[in-house]
């Protein structure tokens, strides 16, 4: 505890090697934040020619940019189907390996041994696989499946985190007022957790929502945003690309803080309004 | 389904694996009565509680409720409630919807389940706190919250796990007499289970004293306080002391019994064979005498030496705590109009003695023997 108000040399070395790592991660991107409002003759770069949302018109008009709505729409319906999937066998799966049974250490590692698999490889043998089958590769099969193999250890990790802070008797005690087990899971189990829960929705979706490697090579003819942005930055010479980097992260800061909300105001109510 | 919250266990087991926590346990408790569970953690009493409850599968044996099997059946179909040592309030449920849990199972609709729950939550006072969240309650409300969560099923049998251990001393006592009034005025069977002696004698009609899986004594709080049946209840339960040595002669009638130091006293009625069998008793320290000891005294029969150890002043009387050749906490609590109660303090020798008609025999245990480590409540610290 500090005594005399001072603060150690430490934290003064600590505190400027975090405002270091914060300009970097948001120095750059400031950058296309900025440069994405160039006027309509502006160019790539600094300095700014006048300020205008042209560059933002022009990501949805034009078909020369790529296709950038329908990849956009892509990714998040994958998204959304990765991030319920991921739910439904997470909580199930936290709720399996609540116990021990016959094999679960092996199937436990076999899960997360997939975290560790570089995803190149995962997107090349899921590739591969559909071809030796004749099967047709598409964002909504293999690209699935293979955003899968990251999002579900990751969510399996964080149920098994989350049901292991959570005490059996609020089970026992529904049990002991006639709740029979599904009852029991809909209206205790399932609202007590529910802020473990949003937490693996979000890390599913964001996951798969700007997922490269495990795409690239497993998605099929249609891309998804993630692969249509690294195709245009080899093609498109235009403020329209960083107007695209703007709208996507916007994107994902809605839903992170739609989730983070939601989590809050469930921690809120609970602690009473 | 009887009324009845009698409750028989028949050569109850559990077992866990290789480790057994009961061992066949016979007990009946009758209905309507307070019944307290009491031994240290660890000794089965909360695996009893919990087969009772529905909570754990006997490994075998038999569980009457009311004259009728229950092993096997759901908590609900038993008629009894249980209330959780942390009392597992729905954290995410307010009050009223906690207490109107039961009833929505079963099907009751809004409106009803809300009146009724208002209603328990009247009986326990709470009523007027129905609309918060049990994070927002003290640890007293809550429990009260607990209580009439589990009261609202109607209950023949109320099953407490610990219920005051998580209060404070001052709430401990308040509620610790709430819970009996409520059990007088229901009617129904409490098993209470607890690790604390004081709280057993105060609320229970029935005491069962538990070690290891077994149990050592089950009858009433008297019973277990003034004729403990082994050196264990005798230990567990305090006020009492336990001397321990072989009957090496006889009068006939009348075995004296000679301890490790040499100390000898007198068991009427065990006198038929001098054969160096083992023998223990319990005197109570209250009905225990003391004076000073003399160099080169020769020790009449009943008596033991020891140095004093501590003492403390307790208003009515004062305790002492002796040090002898066989015992650490040898206790002697004396009346404070004592004609010696200046002299004693701590380095002092003394002589405790006792007479013959106030001394309780106590049987050998059939069982394993443990140690009770709970002796919290007498252990004085040591004179500095």
């Amino acid at each position: 505890m500090r005594k005399n108000g001072r603060r150690p040399l430490s934290f003064y070395l600590l505190a400027a090697f975090f405002a270091l790592f914060v300009l970097f991660l948001y120095g750059p991107m400031s950058a296309i934040y900025i440069l994405s409002f160039q006027g309509p003759s502006g160019g790539l770069t600094f300095p700014m020619n006048g300020v205008s949302t042209h560059w933002f018109d022009a990501l949805f008009a034009q078909q020369r940019t790529g296709d950038f709505e329908g990849s956009f729409w892509r990714s998040i319906v994958l998204a959304f189907l990765v991030m319920a999937t991921t739910l439904v066998v997470s909580v199930l799966a936290g709720l399996a390996f609540r116990r021990r049974f016959f094999g679960s250490t092996v199937v436990f590692y076999l899960a997360i041994a997939s975290l560790i698999m570089p995803g190149l490889l995962i997107s090349l043998g899921i590739g591969l696989m559909f071809q030796i089958f004749g099967w047709h590769t598409s964002w909504y099969t293999s690209g699935l499946g293979a955003h899968l193999t990251w999002t579900l250890p990751f969510g399996m990790l964080i149920m098994f985190a989350v049901f292991s802070r959570f005490n059996r008797s609020y089970e026992e005690a529904a049990r002991d007022l006639g709740a029979s087990p599904w009852q029991t899971f809909k209206y205790i189990i399932l609202p007590i957790l529910a802020p473990g829960l949003i937490a693996v929705g979000l890390f599913g979706f964001t996951l798969s929502y700007d997922e490269f490697p495990r795409s690239n090579l497993s998605i099929g003819a249609n891309n998804t945003l993630p692969l249509e942005i690294y195709a245009m930055t080899t093609n498109v010479t235009s403020p329209a690309l960083y107007a695209l980097g703007t709208l996507t992260t916007a994107i994902s800061f809605a839903i992170i803080a739609i989730a983070l909300g939601s989590i809050a105001f469930l921690q809120r109510r609970r602690r009473g309004r | 389904m009887t009324q009845s919250g009698e409750i028989q266990l028949i050569k109850l087991t559990k077992s866990f694996g290789p480790m057994t926590a009961v061992h066949e346990i016979d007990l009946t408790i009758p209905q309507g009565s307070y019944c307290c569970l009491l031994g240290p953690s660890g000794c089965g009493k909360t695996t009893i509680l919990r087969m009772i409850a529905g909570h754990e599968t006997p490994t075998s044996g038999e569980i009457l409720i009311g004259g009728d099997s229950v092993v096997g059946l759901p908590p609900v179909r038993r008629g009894t409630a249980m209330m959780f040592q942390s009392y597992a309030l729905f954290p995410h449920l307010t009050v009223l919807d906690n207490v109107a849990f039961y009833l929505k199972m079963r099907g009751v609709g809004k409106a009803e389940r809300r009146q009724k729950a208002q209603e328990t939550l009247s009986r326990v006072q709470m009523d007027h706190l129905a609309n918060r969240v049990p994070a927002q309650l003290s640890g007293g409300q809550q429990q009260r919250v607990a209580l009439a969560r589990a009261l609202i099923t109607n209950p023949r049998v109320l099953l407490l796990d610990e219920p005051l251990s998580a209060l404070d001393e001052f709430l401990r006592l308040r509620m610790r007499g709430e819970l009996k009034r409520l059990q007088m005025d229901l009617g129904i069977t409490f098993i209470h289970v607890t690790h604390t002696q004081p709280e057993a004698i105060a609320l229970a009609d029935m005491v069962v004293v538990m070690d290891h899986g077994f149990i050592d004594q089950a009858a009433s709080a008297q019973a277990v306080y003034n004729t403990p049946r082994t050196a264990y209840v005798a230990r567990f339960m305090g006020g009492q002391n336990v001397l321990t040595g072989h009957v090496g002669e006889t009068d006939g009638e009348t075995a004296i019994v000679t301890m490790e130091d040499g100390a000898r006293f007198r068991v009427p009625g065990q006198g038929t064979d001098a054969d160096g069998r083992r023998l223990s008793i319990s005197v109570r320290r209250d009905k225990i005498d003391v004076a000073l000891a003399v160099e080169g005294q020769q020790m009449p029969v009943n008596s033991v030496r020891g140095t004093i150890r501590a003492t403390e002043y307790q208003g009515s009387y004062l305790k002492l705590a002796v040090v002898t050749a066989t015992s650490d906490d040898f206790v002697i609590n004396l009346r404070d109009s004592h004609a010696l109660a200046d002299q004693l303090r701590s380095g002092v020798d003394v002589v405790a003695s006792w007479t013959e008609d106030s001394i309780h025999l106590l049987a050998e245990r059939p069982h394993a023997d443990g140690q009770p480590y709970a002796a919290g409540i007498d252990s004085m610290p040591a004179p500095h």
